[in-house]
């Protein structure tokens, strides 16, 4: 069971719901379900919201997923501005209400439910991993 | 995302269903926010038909709360789908947000 599959996504919000259904048919022929897809699609859609609120890409986004044995791997690459979420500082998630800061808590999703993350500019190219155990 | 306002003992329900996201939070703010400036301080959200809320969803509620806790009025939510509800586990709301179970509890508690 190996399954490869690429997306391109115009840098529109509207495609997020679009994102969503792909992923949910991806998971139906790959056997991903529950809470691992719930966890891949929403890293997915913090990373690809990113992208199209402050890359300025100029071209589509590309998605790529892997089925490989244990674990998906997700790799999504844009035109953008070079980007590398890895160094972006985590939101204090224990702060009172008054004190809570809006904003970081994207970031903090991907790096909690997903299990391998890695950056690199290629190019003009910003490239970021993401595995997903299974 | 489909929004439904209705009303019981004084207090606003906002029944939220579908999915949450960047594409649709601004009007899903607006909705909330408007109630809080429209004077309705007594405010529940019923979120038995979220399947899914991203960042940008829970900015929204960051934003409602500090509101509500400005104004003193009261905020709780109710019904979390348990996918949904371990995202608010890991944004760390559930400190400063009241969750019930049901929609009842959480009427009762505003």
């Amino acid at each position: 069971m190996r399954e490869v599959v690429t997306f391109a996504l115009a840098c529109e919000l509207g495609e997020l719901e679009r994102l969503s259904a792909l992923l949910d048919e991806f998971g139906e022929r790959n056997g991903v379900t529950g809470k691992p897809l719930f966890d891949v699609k929403l890293a997915l859609d913090e990373i690809v919201t990113n992208v199209i609120c402050y890359a300025e890409a100029s071209q589509a986004i590309v998605v790529r997923l892997t089925r490989a044995e244990a674990e998906l791997v997700i790799e999504v690459e844009d035109d953008g501005r070079p980007f590398d979420p890895i160094r972006v500082a985590a939101p204090d998630v224990g702060a009172p209400l008054d004190e809570r800061r809006v904003g970081g808590l994207g970031l903090h999703f991907v790096r909690t439910v997903i299990d391998e993350l890695a950056y690199r500019r290629c190019g003009n190219k910003n490239v970021l991993t993401m595995k997903k155990r299974l | 995302m489909e929004t439904l306002e209705t009303r019981e003992n004084g207090v606003v329900i906002l029944s939220v269903s579908g999915r949450v996201d960047a594409a649709n939070a601004g009007s899903f703010q607006q909705q909330l926010l408007g109630l809080v400036e429209a004077g309705e301080h007594r405010l529940v959200l019923d979120l038995a038909g979220l399947d899914y809320m991203s960042s940008a969803g829970f900015r929204v509620l960051l934003v409602a709360a500090k509101r509500v806790a400005a104004v003193h009025g009261k905020l709780a939510l109710a019904s979390l789908q348990e996918p949904v509800r371990e995202v608010f586990e890991i944004a760390g709301f559930s400190s400063f947000l009241r969750i019930f179970s049901t929609r009842e509890d959480a009427v009762a508690a505003v």
